[in-house]
């Protein structure tokens, strides 16, 4: 077999992506199945309303599941969607046709109107933002009477109609069906991409976002913005549904049940709000029976599955049937040259550090370093823990603002830009602990870096194009090269949180190297590593060499001694010396003052490690 | 405006305002803002007023109780729904979910014990309720003795965060790891950051019984007006957090006269929103540093 076809069928085999088809399918003939043997306006009635319930707890599942944001306002946003809907039909007398797009996009815009205050800050700040609009939305309905006709609500909303003949329960259940089936693919298409990517990692890592190009503010609103619009959407096909809406189809316990069934099911699965809103309806008589403990019951259930279930009702039933599921090893696959051009030409960069400084309170973490970089060379940070190297990395990439001074890029001054920013301009890095994503596996960990080397936007991707397809396609096979680049190949399937410390770095390389980087800052790469994984990262850093500048942070000196062109040693913030290695390590000044006892210590962990 | 309501409006606010010196109390060493606070005031509120109410006991005495019943229920709090979540990941926000299940648990077991009528209950011994004129401003003394107390409280609170335990809990906050390595156990720190907390919580719930009336009412109330203090206060910030609680009291008390609840809510709440636009961080915060 080729390699180029033994990649293939590996990319096909490790595809990421779960088989849609079949679930559209199988949806859809559940619906059509039902809408035909059906014929009780009762039940169809029912089944129209878990259906709404659906498209909320999906579009919640992609906020709260995905990105990690809790929102408390999902009941408001319903609300929001029914009633202008509701209002513009009944009082404007607008078809279904254009007043269900209104809904969906007021509930958008009214969203993110809302939200994006308190998505710039934090989860929490969301949160509670969220549960002050839940207040405010429950009063105006009830106040706002010139608009919403107050506590008497919105009185005969009618069905849709096609040629002036309304739809019947039948054909309006089968409508709803199909927008959630739509809804359904929107979602699992954007978790699968590199959007999905970003959310789980703003989810579980930021930092990981961030250092692979992912924007946090715009990738939490993508999110929003579509979790408000599909709950906007189920609004309007719950207004025609039940024909009234009043203030009480509202209540805050409501935007908490979304939460529950998301929960229940499973938080960040495909399937989970969908198997926990069917639970919920196939329990109803318990509910009703406990209605003055529902609150209670909620409360419990939430708090029990965070705790004992984080990842619900699929996340158990997923982990029972992976533990069968086979492992291949990746044996033989030496592709690690086919690939690793094929970002186009990138050209090492030149890094200049001009006087930056940096404080914490009163501690100069940095002061007044200065620093020359020359393009596609290997440049060593040493110095004792506490001596600002670090901090210089994190002013470099972006992920500190600096008080004074400037960080040149390719003769083009990056500081003040962010962290997202910086590494879209080629700047990749690793971290002092490994920042993955652990309950993804390592492929996708490494297809997270390349966040920004994918152009398709969001809704090229919902739909499927050829260049969202194609760019996904390029990523997997670049992941797939960068892993056996690295020595991963093996692992590809494991989830990245298995891995041993080790490994768990070179993982972060390989992510940081799909980014295309033209400078790879690495932070303390070796720290952890066996002998024969220091031996494959010193292979590793000279062929990287020749596509991007290396500055790396490191204690193992003799491996800054064989690889590195420059060293600047670092003490309390400042540069102690700076030069070619030979010259560095003979000055008297670096030896008397911390390298000569350094030296000594750093050789001997090194020769006492297993 | 008659100045009666401004000094109304100030008194409430303080108690907003020391519900935000709550959150910030745990924000410090835990990073958790918890979302049941809110119930741990209301259900000091209760304890006080029913201790007072149904048992007679003296005013210290039910305020002690409902101290005691706060810390008990931070420290429940702590043990199942936020030390077990920290353990797992320190840095995750699955606190968010577990603090407000919570909550919802506290909120409606206090409910089913209690019933929904709210308490009275009456200020301790010198003061009361009873109004006077004070240069003309119609006022009474009780109200006069939690703006006080709220300064007070500040002022303690900020002195405290500069003694030497103060500055060990905020390293705690800013890195665990090392504050570990200095001899400090953030486990046991956060736990007594929370029923200390619990305690300051069940504490403002019987210096705002007479006030606002024990009921379960009180719980979501005080947290969206605590959380709005904190906010455009600035998280961390106890001084912002006081000037921000008076700023909500007073913007309540003029509307008052001019809107009907749910106008005003909206009001208040489109006017956080542009504080947060324009100061992400609220009117005293600054920017936390980011840790990577």
């Amino acid at each position: 077999m080729s390699e180029q076809a033994q990649m293939t069928s590996f990319t096909t085999q490790y595809q990421v992506h779960h088989k849609l088809l079949p679930a559209v399918i199988g949806c859809a003939c559940l619906f059509v199945a039902f809408a035909l043997l059906v014929k009780s306006d009762y039940w169809l009635f029912i089944a129209t309303q878990i259906v709404c319930y659906l498209i909320v707890a999906i579009g919640l599942n992609l906020l709260a599941g995905y990105t990690g944001q809790i929102s408390l306002g999902h009941g408001a946003l319903l609300a929001i969607g029914a009633y202008a809907t509701a209002l513009a039909m009944v009082d404007h007398g607008w078809s279904f046709w254009a007043a269900a797009p209104l809904g969906t996009a007021v509930t958008a815009l009214v969203g993110m109107v809302m939200a994006l205050p308190a998505l710039r800050v934090s989860t929490w700040y969301f949160a509670l933002i969220t549960l002050a609009f839940s207040d405010v939305v429950n009063g105006m309905l009830g106040e706002w009477a010139d608009f919403t006709h107050a506590f008497a609500g919105v009185v005969g909303i009618p069905m849709p109609s096609i040629d002036g003949r309304p739809l019947d329960a039948t054909q309006f259940f089968l409508l709803s069906s199909a927008l959630f089936i739509v809804c359904f693919v929107v979602v699992a298409r954007l978790v699968q991409s590199r959007f999905g990517r970003a959310m789980i990692a703003i989810r579980d890592n930021p930092s990981a976002a961030l250092a692979s190009g992912a924007p946090l503010l715009r990738t939490r609103m993508l999110a929003f913005s579509l979790s408000a619009a599909m709950a906007g959407l189920a609004g309007s096909l719950f207004a025609v549904q039940k024909t009234v809406v009043t203030p009480d189809d509202f209540p805050l316990e409501l935007s908490i049940f979304f939460l529950v069934v998301v929960r229940l099911g499973g938080a960040g699965t495909l399937w989970g709000p969908v198997v926990g809103t069917l639970v919920f309806f196939l329990v109803p008589q318990l509910l009703d029976s406990l209605q003055s403990w529902r609150m209670l019951i909620y409360g419990v259930a939430l708090l029990g599955l965070m705790i004992f279930a984080p990842n619900g009702l699929v996340g158990a039933a997923s982990r029972l049937f992976a533990r069968g599921r086979k492992r291949a090893a990746l044996e033989g696959f030496s592709g690690s040259n086919i690939l690793i051009g094929s970002t186009g030409s990138v050209e090492p960069a030149s890094l200049a550090v001009r006087n930056l400084t940096k404080r914490f309170g009163g501690v100069t973490a940095v002061n007044n370093v200065s620093l020359d970089v020359q393009a596609g060379t290997v440049h060593a940070i040493v110095g004792p823990n506490g001596s600002g190297k670090t901090t210089l990395l994190n002013l470099i990439s972006g992920f500190y603002r600096r008080d004074e001074g400037q960080v040149v890029l390719n003769e083009i001054a990056v500081s003040g830009r962010n962290a997202a920013q910086i590494a879209r301009l080629g700047v990749g890095r690793t971290f002092q602990t490994p920042k993955l994503l652990p309950s993804l596996t390592t492929l996708e960990n490494t297809m997270l870096g390349g966040y920004a080397a994918e152009k398709a936007s969001p809704l090229e991707t919902v739909i499927g194009l050829p260049r969202a397809l194609r760019d996904q396609n390029l990523t997997g096979r670049r992941a797939l090269a960068y892993l056996s680049f690295v020595g991963l190949a093996n692992r590809l399937g494991d989830a990245a949180g298995e891995l041993p410390h080790g490994q768990q770095r070179l993982l972060e390389i390989a992510r940081a190297l799909l980014c295309g980087p033209k400078l790879i800052l690495l932070d303390e790469p070796a720290a952890g590593l066996s002998m024969s994984e220091l031996d494959r990262l010193a292979a590793l850093l000279k062929s990287i060499r020749s596509r991007a500048t290396i500055v790396i942070i490191e204690h193992h000196l003799d491996l800054v001694a064989n690889l590195c062109d420059t060293v600047t040693v670092m003490d309390r913030g400042a540069v102690l010396a700076s030069g070619t290695p030979s010259t560095v390590f003979s000055d008297p000044a670096v030896i008397k003052a911390y390298m000569g006892a350094r030296m000594v210590n750093t050789q001997e962990t090194a020769v006492a490690r297993p | 405006m008659d100045p009666a309501l401004l000094l109304a409006g100030i008194a409430s606010g303080s108690l907003y305002g020391l519900v935000a010196v709550g959150f910030n109390i745990l924000l410090r060493p835990t990073n958790v803002f918890n979302l049941a606070q809110g119930e741990i005031v209301m259900l000091g509120g209760m304890i006080g007023a029913s201790a007072a109410l149904g048992l007679a006991m003296p005013w210290i005495a039910a305020a002690g109780l409902a101290i005691l019943a706060g810390g008990i229920l931070g420290l429940i709090e702590e043990t199942v729904a936020v030390a077990p979540v920290l353990r797992r990941s320190a840095t995750g926000t699955a606190w968010v979910t577990t603090t407000l299940a919570f909550s919802l648990i506290t909120s409606n077991l206090v409910g089913h014990i209690w019933g929904p009528d709210p308490l009275k209950m009456n200020p301790p011994a010198p003061l009361s309720m009873a109004s006077f004129d004070l240069l003309g401003v119609r006022t009474n003394s009780y109200q006069l003795g939690v703006i006080l107390v709220a300064i007070l409280i500040v002022i303690l609170v900020e002195r405290f965060y500069r003694t030497r335990a103060g500055k060990a809990v905020q390293a705690v906050a800013e890195d665990r790891e090392a504050a570990l390595l200095r001899g400090i156990d953030p486990d046991s720190l956060s736990r007594w950051s929370f029923i200390l907390g619990g305690g300051f919580a069940g504490l403002i719930g019987v210096l705002a019984a007479p006030m606002l009336n024990a009921s379960t009412d009180m719980g979501p109330l005080l947290l969206l007006k605590g959380f709005e203090a904190t906010a455009v206060g600035g998280v961390g910030s106890n001084r912002g957090a006081l000037v921000a609680g008076y700023m909500l009291g007073l913007s309540e008390a003029i509307g008052a006269s001019l809107l009907t609840p749910g106008y005003q809510q909206a009001s208040t709440f489109i006017l956080l929103l542009a504080v947060l636009m324009i100061r992400p961080h609220g009117l005293f915060g600054h920017q936390e540093v980011r840790h990577v």
